[in-house]
């Protein structure tokens, strides 16, 4: 048995094995999507087997739809809104998928990110809206909201941490019980604030754009490339920061620490390490990152909160955890993963408007693709096993 | 009071079934987080069931020449199709956490994404909107139980008793009642219930004394689903006019909560379900309670903003469950996957 | 028939194998009737698995086992109980917030329409428990009662169900001396009545005592089944390792320097019962150049007593000194500067197991100079260190210090947290328990580097269970009993049996003696 072997490691081995484990999760998960679109058209009396066809050809190939032709037929191309939406929609997708990734490398759960996502999307309005454009640069307003928005989400997400390190409550309900005052402190705030939309007569329950003060995220050019869609420069920035969180976490003596005591906790603080701290931070890191993708979605200048959501929570915030679980928590492979569900996202929209199906089937993809992640990780950990296990007896 | 009372029992009887729910699979070793999506699910089966007999001329029939006991065996009819189809539901939990020995939070969380998507998914399909409704009136008018049934003239009273605990209520409030104290004696005093909780606490010693831990921890998380089905159920029918829109707005959660704050036992769950009951009382009907029948509505005449009442469950939730979270019991080996080889 | 060959369980070319390893290769194992029959061998050696085996936890890949000389299959634990088969495992099989009388019925309860009638049960267990002699009080939860009492549970588990081939699995580590003899006189009782024993251990003087018939293994391998009459210890030991031990540890005179760790009046709370104290006004000192050893049974607050002083748990009283330096309530870190710590439990605290074996080694100094720069962790660096450590201490593992820690084996993790704590060189080497559950190759090397230690002049506070051990490998013993220093003894001066009194609280020293 050589000890010193210099052989490529098993890491590299397992990046190929993750990525496989997530190909597998995700083919699954669109076969089902057809099947219950399939299933659902059979049934239904006032579906055609021509529809089922067609809602079957939108989910896999949906982002290449460019609606209808003059026969009524699907048509098919590139086409550019579709695709500049889709990087647009990954933006705050990449931060909460990273929020929730990084959080469950700590050792924690974090479903607390819709709640996070919303006070940050508060708190980048109200900066973004309330300091006059006239008296200081949009730009430092833009940062000044980018920023705040981070610590707002920070100290959210520290909200549970703290409960969880001091007082051992349970994250995953401390999480979800943050979220729903969240969503009441949000509607509350901005029901008593100057920012509802009055102006636009047409429309109720909004906040105004950002734009309203003249701020929105930098195109980059980025809108030349995609002519017709939402895209900015949110996602160069929700990319690097996606590049930082992985260096932190692989390459830094925090990240070591951090990664320690999410894998034994016991034998962290045995070190010496101070694992409850440890425990708040990553929370709060989590929720700056989750805070800091509703700011990137609603700075951009062309999206409206509706203010009156103590009812519902943000659909991104939970889509989170699929982005995180689909790249197995690795940081650069959530920017993938993001970019993946954003599609979907997409290709609901086509469907919704092209045939009698709903956007909805795709959250019911999105769905089985985290079941099946919730194994795919005891699929990859013997996977590698088992190549281990062969190295050894060929070593032998 | 009666109104008070009323409306905390409204909340507190199905966070009281779920809270349940959350024990057998939790004392049988499965963390089941997925009861929220499981209500979400019994609620749009059991409203689609009812909504399709509203339909057949046997019910409709029976609403016609008031034959309330028909209507009343419909609810019953829907508890069992939201127990049954709930109870299937939680076979992937079970499937994912048994015989995978998959991580449970995660499958728990895949059943709370999928269920809304899929009831929203056929809702749209079958009504064009987001909301799935009664086919004919409403929930009260059809299955609410009323003193006018035994007899009672509109303006007589049934007393206290009577117009606290027959009069608007639900014939579900007592069958959950029934089943609560039914299935708890089972937990503690039977052979299944002490092997189910053996499971929970150290399955090699039960795997040891040949019992089947496998078949134990399904049982545990099957009886879940029925019952967090059939509580889905009763919130959408008692709370919700009896609709279902693929939301139950954190209900499943608060009743893992209750469950926690009860010490995974029986007894102290029916406390903190009442309790919590009235806090969720409160944030829906602030403005129309009348404490004490004097009427003044004092909680509206505090003036304070309707989002604090809003916030006021989860607010208590939260700080409950800080303070008895440090010495509160878990089952063991909850989360754990049974590993035979491992001692 | 000839009652020499009136076997009531016959094990026949048993195979068993793990991923990686064959825990059982082709063994075989007869039981007469009413014989107590020993299985010896190291810890690894295949006995629990094989014990598995017979009680329908594992099915084989080879091999037969005949009953009464007819072929039967186990297949799970019901089948074995079906035949009359039951165990006392290792570690006990309770369920520990479960009464004790609920722990006995469990799983062959007596029902009427599905629910439990506990009374004829209670009848049943009471009528046993006096007849053997094995109180217990049947309305306590498990978790409040003691160890001794716990396997006195175990025991009543098998009476209850009637069972006539009882297993024992390493009955005796966790007794007294004084309990041991009980023990071997209610087996020898038990054969008496025609049930069979097989008896599990790794404890050659127990085995010559009450066994009648010995088998060996040896890494998984049947070494010969002999009679207790016609042999030796000595033959028995080198049976079971297949060389001449070395039983006693080689050391010379211990020169104790200056104090170095100085206890006075700690109480500590219990950790299952937080508002009870586990340690009770405990003051002693640990000198430079000596191995102190705290002995006593398991749970008597050996461990609160090192987690207070680790920092690791809490302190309710007292004070602790280290170096000079009250470290009383000082954090984890800052007592780590002169303190190394072998922990009690290696999966809990001592490795992560799923980081690699390099990642391992530097748990409390990644963030040292030499690890790290600018916050960055130096990769080469940290891998060459765990290459030194893997190479001084002889760690063995399949990728070196790529290997996952969950990968090695048991005795390879315990030498991995060793070289780590014994490279940090610190003034006070905390070891608790360090060669639980390893093959005595790896205690020897544990045992010298220890004593190694301790002629470099450091201070060594060994918490060990194991008599043997105490004896042998330490220079002073203090005996902790429900939370008290009862008595402090010399190796040299006292044996098993005095200290078994002390153990069992049956003796003690008045509280100025032993407070040292």
């Amino acid at each position: 048995m050589s000890r010193k072997n210099n052989e490529p490691r098993l890491l590299e081995g397992n990046g190929f094995q993750s990525v496989l484990s997530s190909v597998v999760s995700i083919i699954i998960g669109l076969l089902f999507g057809m099947l219950l679109i399939f299933i659902v058209g059979a049934l239904d009396k006032n579906m055609s087997m021509k529809t089922v066809w067609e809602g079957m050809r939108l989910v896999i190939g949906g982002l290449f739809s460019t609606g209808r032709g003059a026969s009524g037929e699907l048509a098919w191309g590139f086409n550019s809104i579709n695709f500049g939406n889709m990087l647009f929609r990954a933006t705050p997708l990449i931060m909460t998928g990273l929020s929730v990734a990084f959080a469950y490398k700590t050792g924690l759960f974090n479903i607390g990110a819709p709640g996070q996502y919303l006070m940050g999307a508060m708190t980048s309005l109200m900066i973004a809206l309330g300091i006059p454009s006239d008296k200081v640069h949009p730009v430092i307003i833009w940062i000044l909201a980018f920023l705040g928005a981070m610590i707002a989400g920070a100290i959210w997400g520290a909200i549970p941490g703290i409960f969880k390190a001091l007082l051992n409550t349970n994250e995953v309900i401390a999480c979800i019980m943050t979220n729903w005052i969240a969503a009441n402190v949000v509607t509350w705030l901005f029901d008593i604030s100057k920012f509802k939309n009055v102006t636009e007569s047409t429309k109720s329950g909004y906040i105004y754009k950002t734009t309203f003060n003249n701020v929105a995220t930098t195109k980059l050019g980025l809108d030349k490339l995609f002519p017709g869609s939402q895209i900015n420069g949110g996602i160069i920035i929700a990319i690097l920061i996606a590049i930082g969180i992985y260096i932190l976490m692989s390459k830094t003596t925090f990240g070591y620490e951090l990664r320690a005591c999410g894998a034994n906790k016991d034998a962290a603080k045995y070190a010496g390490l101070k694992d409850k701290r440890d425990i708040v931070l990553s929370m709060a890191i989590a929720g700056a990152l989750s805070a800091a993708g509703a700011a990137l979605y609603y700075l951009s200048g062309n999206t409206e909160l509706f203010w009156s959501t103590y009812q519902s929570l943000p659909a991104i915030g939970f889509n989170g955890i699929p982005v995180a679980m689909l790249a197995l928590t690795n940081p650069i492979g959530v920017i993938f993963s993001a970019l993946f569900m954003s599609m979907l996202n997409i290709i609901g929209l086509q469907i919704t408007s092209l045939t009698a199906y709903n956007e909805y089937i795709t959250d019911v993809i999105i769905a089985v693709i985290v079941y099946l992640s919730a194994f795919s990780l005891l699929i990859k950990q013997f996977i590698a096993r088992r190549m281990s296990r062969k190295k050894k007896e060929g070593a032998k | 009071m009666t109104f008070l009372i009323q409306q905390t029992l409204k909340y507190a009887i199905p966070l009281m079934i779920v809270a349940l729910a959350g024990v057998f699979a939790e004392r049988s070793g499965i963390i089941n987080l997925a009861l929220e999506g499981i209500m979400i699910f019994g609620a749009f089966c059991g409203v689609l069931f009812v909504n399709t007999m509203q339909d057949t001329e046997w019910v409709y029939a029976a609403y016609r020449e008031d034959k309330f006991g028909t209507l009343q065996l419909v609810v019953v009819m829907a508890m069992i199709v939201a127990a049954i189809l709930g109870a299937i539901l939680s076979l992937l939990l079970s499937f994912a956490s048994i015989n995978l020995r998959a991580n449970q939070t995660i499958g728990g969380t895949a059943i709370n994404l999928l269920s809304p998507a899929i009831v929203l998914f056929l809702i749209r399909i079958l009504e064009g909107q987001n909301t799935l409704f009664l086919a004919k009136g409403d929930a009260a008018e059809w299955f609410m139980i009323n003193k006018t049934m035994f007899g009672y003239g509109p303006k007589e009273s049934m007393g206290f008793l009577g117009d606290t605990f027959v009069h608007k209520t639900y014939i579900t409030n007592y069958i959950c009642i029934i089943l609560f104290v039914l299935l708890s004696i089972i937990l503690y005093k039977t052979k299944f219930g002490i092997r189910v909780r053996s499971c929970g606490e150290n399955p090699h010693a039960a795997d040891s004394l040949g019992i089947n831990v496998k078949k134990m921890r399904y049982a545990g998380t099957t009886i879940s689903g029925a019952l967090a089905g059939m509580g889905g159920f009763v919130y959408a029918l008692t709370t919700a006019n009896c609709s279902s829109n693929g939301d139950v707005a954190g209900f499943g959660f608060l009743a893992l909560a209750v469950m926690i704050f009860g010490n995974w036992k029986p007894g102290p769950i029916v406390g903190a379900s009442i309790l919590f009951g009235f806090f969720k009382c409160l944030a829906a009907g602030y403005s129309s309670i009348d404490i004490n029948g004097d009427g003044i509505f004092l909680l509206k005449e505090l003036g304070l903003s309707p989002h604090l009442y809003r916030m006021l469950p989860y607010i208590v939730t939260l700080i409950v469950l800080a303070f008895t979270s440090k010495n509160s019991r878990a089952p063991k080996a909850e989360g754990i996957p049974y590993d035979k080889g491992q001692r | 028939m000839d009652q020499k060959d009136d076997y009531v369980i016959e094990m026949l070319h048993i195979t068993k194998e793990f991923p990686g390893i064959k825990a059982n290769d082709d063994i075989t194992l007869q039981l007469r009737r009413g014989e107590i029959h020993a299985l010896l061998g190291e810890n690894g050696a295949g006995k629990s698995t094989l014990m598995s085996v017979l009680f329908g936890l594992y099915q084989p890949e080879k091999g037969e086992i005949l009953f009464n000389g007819k072929k039967v299959e186990i297949n799970d634990p019901n089948d074995a109980t079906a035949l009359g088969i039951g165990m006392v495992h290792q570690h006990f099989k309770l369920v520990e917030v479960f009464t004790v009388l609920d722990n006995i019925i469990l799983g062959a309860e007596t029902t009427r329409m599905g629910f439990l009638q506990k009374k004829e049960a209670r009848e049943k267990v009471k009528a046993l428990s006096e007849k053997y002699g094995l109180y217990v009080d049947l309305d306590a939860k498990v978790e409040d009662i003691t160890v001794g009492m716990q396997q006195r549970v175990e025991i009543l588990k098998m009476l209850y169900r009637d069972n006539d081939i009882l297993i024992f699995d390493e009955p005796t580590a966790v007794l007294t001396p004084q309990e041991i003899d009980e023990l071997m006189a209610t087996m020898k009782e038990f054969a008496k009545e025609g049930k069979s024993i097989l008896f599990i251990s790794h404890k050659l003087n127990e085995i010559m005592a009450v066994a009648d018939r010995v088998t060996v293994l040896r890494k998984g391998k049947g070494i010969g089944t002999i009679e207790t009459k016609s042999t030796n210890t000595q033959e028995l030991s080198n049976m079971m390792v297949g060389r001449p031990v070395q039983l006693q540890v080689k050391k010379d005179k211990a020169k104790p320097g200056q104090a170095i760790l100085k206890v006075e009046h700690l109480s500590a709370p219990s950790r299952v019962h937080k508002n009870k104290n586990a340690v009770h006004d405990v003051s002693f000192e640990v000198r430079a150049g000596e191995i102190l050893c705290i002995a006593g049974i398991d749970g008597n607050g050996q461990t609160e007593l090192v987690s207070a002083i680790t920092g690791l748990g809490q302190t309710n009283a007292g004070k602790v000194t280290l170096c000079g330096e009250d470290i009383s309530h000082a954090s984890i870190k800052s007592r780590s500067k002169n303190m190394s710590h072998i922990p009690e439990d290696r999966h809990k605290h001592g490795l992560i197991l799923d980081f690699s074996l390099a990642d391992n080694m530097v748990l409390q100094r990644f963030k040292e100079k030499q690890f790290q720069h600018n916050g960055f962790i130096d990769k080469p660096m940290v891998r060459q260190y765990a290459e030194k450590l893997i190479d001084k201490f002889d760690v063995r593992s399949g990728q070196g210090p790529d290997t996952m820690a969950r990968a090695m084996s048991g005795g390879n993790q315990q030498k991995a947290i060793i070289a780590r704590e014994l490279d940090r060189n610190k003034e006070l080497v905390m070891a608790v328990q360090p060669t639980r559950g390893l093959d005595v190759g790896a205690i020897e090397f544990i045992h010298a580097q220890l004593v190694e230690e301790r002629d470099e002049g450091r201070a060594i506070m060994l918490v060990s269970l194991e008599l043997d051990e105490v004896l042998s490998l330490s220079d002073r013993i203090l005996v902790m009993y429900e939370g008290e220093i009862v008595g402090e003894l010399y190796p040299e001066e006292t044996n098993a049996q005095e200290l078994g009194l002390y153990m069992s609280g049956a003796k003690r020293m008045d509280r100025k003696e032993a407070a040292v």
